[in-house]
């Protein structure tokens, strides 16, 4: 994809870094693919300093630049318009300070996610993103990628706790907005607006977090039911009772299926699947366990089974994971990320499976309270035979995707519209999907009418088109 | 739409000159405003919107020359807007007449975002004050942005459902104000302030007069988070014409608790080690002695009139956990040297510990001929530390200082009695002031946790952010507000006053901050 670096501009590289944060070699440079495309260098920034000296040469020579770290999700986004230089910031990796009395928290971007939760855990505290790829995946990356933490239907998502951020643009600027204290007023919220974007607008050198206490006591619910509809009425019950849960979330049959949700018996394998998680007090633990059991035989449940601490961490494993194990399951899946409101929520569960059948697609569906649809696609065996015998090379998997994509485009344009069905705009997009296909289906749903303000936003922040090109909403 | 950014827009925010000065192109209009209000303009808006919904003779205006703030700004003219339609005419007028425009809720402010500092058009919302759409299987209503913050609640109480934000001046204070400032409120400890609690906006464009919708019902949208960018620009960056919320779940249980100490110092470190210990109440309020016993004598509440200190705490949700939270609360209270804790048994002791709570600021206005309500923020841990050190500022500038804030999420209001009356004490006023915002930000906090910059603390941005974090917001400003016209000289510094708080005196305030 690159059009490969001058010797001169690799030189001015290697004048900040040194050669050996400046790698040119090939196997290095494999680990920096995006969509098959690799880049002519990977730089191995240590501060914000670096950071921005990186890109401002890339600024004054029009180099494109993705920012990572943990590299567990560069698979999201659009193919890259052009990818010159990988910005490494796995070495920004230090906690800059925590004031556990405060419950507040200020990392760099490099820092991985396991290890922060351990870290925060000897003080009691933790923070609410439980996020797929755990063992890889960065702050950096979990903030620009907006990553799904099934722990937000209790504490909301990124934007609701983070505090602030440092960064530099596209200009080598390095500017902050918000604060390191729970309120803050001061400015307008530019940070929130890096939230999610895929390293289009800056790359993030600093991110500032409320943190939470963790709870005394934990427990995980599964309830089975036979059909949709009974499983949709449990979990709009559980939305209006006065109940806390930490996480709840609805998992079709192929869903629980792939993310090993106590399948107990063949029977059980096309069950609907409905996992919650009640923390706290023991006494509160134990009013959602009585309230829970309640209303899943109201809502007629096949069964109601609880599990303690152990067993409850690997339920809730596979609800985190439910993207990666989607990935592992079969590797020609598209992922696609709905945000819904309940109702519109239930439209798409009832419809997905006559979406799919039609198109020789199996499809998991895992919804949020929320608001948010995860909606893993991948043909069916039969399909693929049909389609090609098991592609080995690019070119097979190029003629597979051929011979896939319109199935797909049209299950995922259905998808949207069951999504968008009370008139308004279509709101989802497909986050993962294999490289081959992203060059067949369009992945971000359409116009918006607000395209235009993000282009405004982009220009302010990146004038040069140097961050990440073409790997956010078409063309941002 | 795709593909039609402007070529002049983007041309604007990058020919900012890249100095110390972040003043919006409306910064030159202040010296010769009065020459906006051409008669022709005037005709052009009475015949847009009626002759009923345009004001401009003197008296009229005076009624929106002040907000709850110290400051005052005349406008030329006041405009009442029905529809989006309208407020979409009004900004292409104003475009062409090149007059500033500022937009107005019910003028509660408290850093004066709404006043009309360079003069031209208010824009109130007063007309816009319909609940269009409650969504209750959804939890979400939406909203024109006149409509009172309580009456959201209120029409919605009945599904069992709340407008969590609750700025005091919740009575009056519309939605469309607290989405420009972020309005917050006690209970914004446990639930978060406005911002939270908005995912979608209609907005009104001041470039072209444009109506583009951002966010939607859902909780994100794909894009950048336009609404979280929009909620708490103060009104520089758009009008907002629609607003869609999120409610919530009416909690279970409540409990309200009043803890009474004989030391300052033993309110500060229990909320430093109720924090610590994990305890989240939904609303943590402290009270000084002083300001108690004024409040006492105004309201009645059944406060101690003999004591230092008072904690008010809310803690809400399930039963059984505000059983225990309560007991919690209390033990660490007592812990703290609390020498008691009292319950209120039922609804109406509720109410009159609250009352108090929100009719505070009434109350002291009653006692000195000014006061000044400062809005800072500061880490709960430097909790003792920073009250003391507001005394001691109090002492040397010989004022009394009052303290009612939220202290559950560090955010202080010393509240500054003095007499303007008497020579140079409103600049030792705002001499303490400024002493006590250094003070929060070297403590590693913020400028103001709910009141907004404004026109207030403009100047003291550079306090809390360098040369370049305040050009990468003057160059988002500008992109979006190119001609300057949109509330223009607030939020970023003018460059003319060298860090200086803003203050004006004024009377006795009947301003009830947050």
């Amino acid at each position: 994809m690159s059009q490969g670096l001058s010797d001169t501009q690799i030189a001015r590289l290697e004048q900040l870094l040194g050669a050996t944060r400046t790698m040119t070699d090939p196997t290095s440079l494999a680990n920096y693919e995006v969509d098959g495309a690799r880049p002519a260098a990977a730089v191995r920034a240590a501060d914000a300093g670096e950071v921005a000296e990186i890109l401002r040469v890339a600024a004054a020579e029009k180099l494109a630049v993705i920012p990572c770290s943990g590299r567990s999700k560069l698979g999201i986004g659009g193919v890259p318009a052009r990818y010159d230089v990988a910005l490494d910031l796995s070495a920004l990796n230090r906690v800059l300070s925590y004031d556990p009395g405060d419950l507040t928290l200020g990392v760099e971007p490099g820092v991985r996610i396991d290890d922060l939760q351990r870290e925060l855990a000897q003080h009691g505290q933790f923070l609410p993103l439980e996020v797929a790829f755990s063992n890889r995946a960065t702050v950096g990356g979990i903030i620009a990628t907006n990553a799904y933490s099934p722990l937000r239907a209790h504490f909301g998502s990124a934007r609701d706790f983070v505090l602030g951020m440092e960064f530099v643009t596209g200009l080598g600027e390095i500017a902050k907005s918000g604060g390191r204290v729970v309120k803050n007023v001061t400015g307008y919220d530019l940070h929130k607006l890096l939230i999610g974007s895929l390293g289009t607008l800056a790359a993030i050198t600093r991110v500032n977090f409320r943190t939470f206490p963790m709870p005394a006591e934990r427990r995980v619910f599964v309830a089975s039911f036979a059909a949709a509809d009974s499983a949709l009425e449990f979990c709009s019950e559980i939305a209006k009772s006065p109940l806390e849960p930490r996480v709840l979330e609805l998992l079709n049959p192929e869903a629980a299926n792939i993310s090993g949700i106590s399948p107990r018996g063949e029977g059980e394998m096309r069950a609907w699947r409905v996992v919650i998680s009640a923390a706290g007090s023991a006494a509160l633990v134990e009013r959602h366990a009585r309230d829970l059991e309640r209303l899943s035989r109201e809502a007629h449940a096949a069964r109601f089974e609880t599990f303690g601490d152990a067993e409850a961490a690997r339920s809730l494993q596979g609800v985190r994971e439910f993207v990666r194990m989607a990935l592992e399951h079969a590797a020609d899946t598209t992922i696609m990320r709905v945000p819904v409101v309940p109702p519109l929520g239930g439209m798409v569960a009832r419809r997905l499976a006559a979406i799919a059948d039609a198109r020789g697609l199996n499809a998991a569906l895992m919804m949020g309270t929320a608001g948010l649809a995860q909606v893993a696609l991948w043909p069916r065996a039969e399909k693929r035979a049909e389609a090609s015998s098991a592609p080995t090379d690019d070119d097979a998997w190029n003629s597979a995707a051929d011979r896939f994509a319109p199935a797909l485009a049209s299950a995922v344009n259905e998808i949207l519209l069951a999504a968008s069905s009370d008139g308004g705009p279509a709101r989802g997009f497909v986050e993962w999907c294999p490289s081959a296909v992203k060059r067949h289906i369009s992945l971000w749903g359409g116009a918006r009418e607000d395209f235009a303000l993000m282009q405004h936003v982009k220009h302010i922040f990146d004038p040069h088109g140097v961050l990440a090109p073409g790997r956010f909403c078409e063309g941002l | 739409m795709r593909g039609n950014c402007s070529k002049s827009f983007a041309a604007a925010a990058l020919t900012r000159p890249r100095s110390e000065d972040y003043s919006d192109r409306g910064a030159h209009f202040g010296a010769h405003a009065r020459h906006f209000m051409n008669p022709k303009l005037i005709r052009e808006l009475q015949s847009l919107l009626g002759r009923d919904a345009v004001l401009f003779a003197r008296e009229d205006l005076l009624m929106y020359d002040y907000d709850g703030s110290v400051e005052q700004a005349r406008p030329d003219c006041v405009v009442f807007p029905s529809s989006t339609r309208d407020v979409s005419e009004i900004v292409k007028l104003a475009k062409r007449f090149e007059a500033p425009l500022v937009g107005r809720g019910a003028g509660t402010g408290l850093s004066g975002g709404a006043l009309p500092r360079a003069g031209g058009i208010v824009v109130v919302f007063a007309r816009m004050n319909r609940i269009l759409e409650i969504d209750a299987g959804s939890f979400r209503a939406v909203v024109q942005p006149g409509v009172v913050n309580l009456d959201v609640t209120r029409a919605v109480e009945h599904l069992g459902l709340y407008f969590a934000p609750d700025p005091s001046s919740q009575k009056s204070c519309t939605v469309g104000g607290n989405v420009s400032e972020n309005a917050g409120g006690p209970h914004t400890l446990a639930y978060g302030v406005t911002t939270n609690h908005v995912t979608g906006l209609e907005i009104v464009l001041p470039e072209d007069g444009r109506v583009v919708r951002v966010g939607g019902k859902t909780s994100e949208t794909p894009g950048y988070d336009l609404t979280g960018l929009m909620v708490g620009s103060e009104g520089t960056l758009a009008l907002v014409t629609e607003i869609t919320l999120r409610l919530s779940r009416k909690p279970e249980a409540v409990k309200t608790l009043l803890a009474v100490f004989d030391a300052v110092d033993d309110a500060t470190r229990s909320v430093v080690e109720i924090t610590r210990r994990g305890i989240t109440p939904a609303a943590c309020e402290m009270l000084d002695g002083w300001t108690l016993r004024t409040v006492e004598d105004f309201v009645h509440a059944g406060f101690p009139r003999d004591c230092a200190a008072v904690l008010l705490l809310e803690v809400e949700g399930l039963a059984e956990g505000v059983e225990e939270q309560a007991g919690e609360i209390s033990a660490v209270c007592r812990d703290c040297g609390a020498r008691e804790v009292r319950l209120a048994r039922d609804a109406r002791e509720r109410d009159l510990l609250w009352k108090g709570r929100k009719n505070a600021f009434g109350a002291i206005g009653r006692l000195a001929p000014s006061y000044y309500v400062l809005d800072g923020v500061i880490p709960r841990t430097r909790l003792p530390e920073t009250l003391q050190r507001i005394e001691s500022i109090g002492e040397t500038y010989g004022f009394r200082i009052g303290n009612i804030f939220h202290a559950g999420d560090g955010n202080l209001h010393p509240l500054i009695l003095f007499d303007p009356r008497h020579a140079g004490e409103f600049e030792r006023v705002v001499t303490a002031a400024r002493e006590i915002i250094q003070h929060c930000i070297a403590m590693g906090g913020a400028l103001t946790g709910e009141h907004g910059v404004g026109m207030e603390k403009n100047e003291l941005m550079p306090l809390m952010f360098t040369p370049e974090d305040l050009a990468l917001m003057a160059r988002v400003r500008d992109a979006f507000n190119p001609a300057g016209l949109l509330n223009p000289q607030k939020i970023l510094p003018l460059g003319k006053g060298c860090g200086e708080l803003r203050v004006l005196p004024q009377s006795v305030g009947s301003a009830l901050p947050a």
